[in-house]
């Protein structure tokens, strides 16, 4: 199986030629690169927390409306938190 | 991909004592059909109006150009998130230690790129060896 970045790399090839199965019209190619370099250029990514800080504590629903602490998930081992956009 | 690649690993985070989550702003009924759908044996926690994402400083507002893109490919934010304002955490991979500190942060405001799956197993294998 392919890492994970050579599969990002495989769908951004595709996206940014316009072919199928996304066919992406230029014009809307052009806009998502200019609003990726404005986040970029924005600091974002010197302002989120950094190795070292310490994270926030969260207790949220999950998928079958359960609530899940991290603070019970830490008590258990080590996390891995992923901030996911969305499927849309 | 993200969560895919995520469930690849799954199993050997756990055999090392470890657990993963994906925070998402996206709304409990949304989050069920893709758990389902992807067939995740960890959780999707709705980060709703991105409270915890605003913590880890990650959210950023959609520019209006874009959000005009999106909305002519169909795509309604406001509907998934509950999110008028049109505003998303940037994609971001933490691991933190059993005493709540960050040991690693990737954080890239380029959506295509993403740290591999398996540089976050040996940051946990070497949380476990210490």
């Amino acid at each position: 199986m392919a890492g994970l970045q050579q599969r990002l790399d495989e769908f951004k090839t595709t996206f940014d030629s316009g072919a199928p199965p996304y066919n992406a019209p230029h014009e809307a190619i052009e806009t998502m690169h200019r609003a990726t370099a404005e986040l970029k250029a924005s600091g974002i990514e010197d302002r989120s927390l950094k190795a070292g800080d310490p994270a926030p504590g969260f207790t949220l629903f999950n998928q079958d409306h359960v609530q899940v602490a991290s603070s019970d998930l830490l008590r258990q081992g080590p996390l891995v938190i992923s901030f996911f956009r969305g499927h849309w | 991909m993200e969560l895919e690649a995520l469930q690849q690993i799954h199993s050997d985070v756990r055999a090392l004592g470890a657990e993963i989550v994906v925070l998402t702003p996206e709304l409990e009924r949304y989050t069920r059909a893709l758990h389902k759908k992807l067939n995740l044996t960890f959780d999707i926690l709705t980060d709703l109006h991105l409270n915890v994402a605003s913590q880890f400083r990650l959210v950023f507002t959609l520019p209006d150009y874009l959000r005009d893109l999106y909305k002519s490919f169909g795509s309604t934010l406001d509907r998934f998130h509950d999110e008028p304002e049109y505003r998303l955490p940037v994609p971001a991979r933490y691991v933190v230690d059993k005493l709540g500190t960050i040991r690693s942060a990737d954080v890239n405001a380029d959506y295509t790129v993403r740290s591999e799956p398996s540089e976050t197993l040996k940051q946990l294998q070497r949380l476990a060896g210490s």
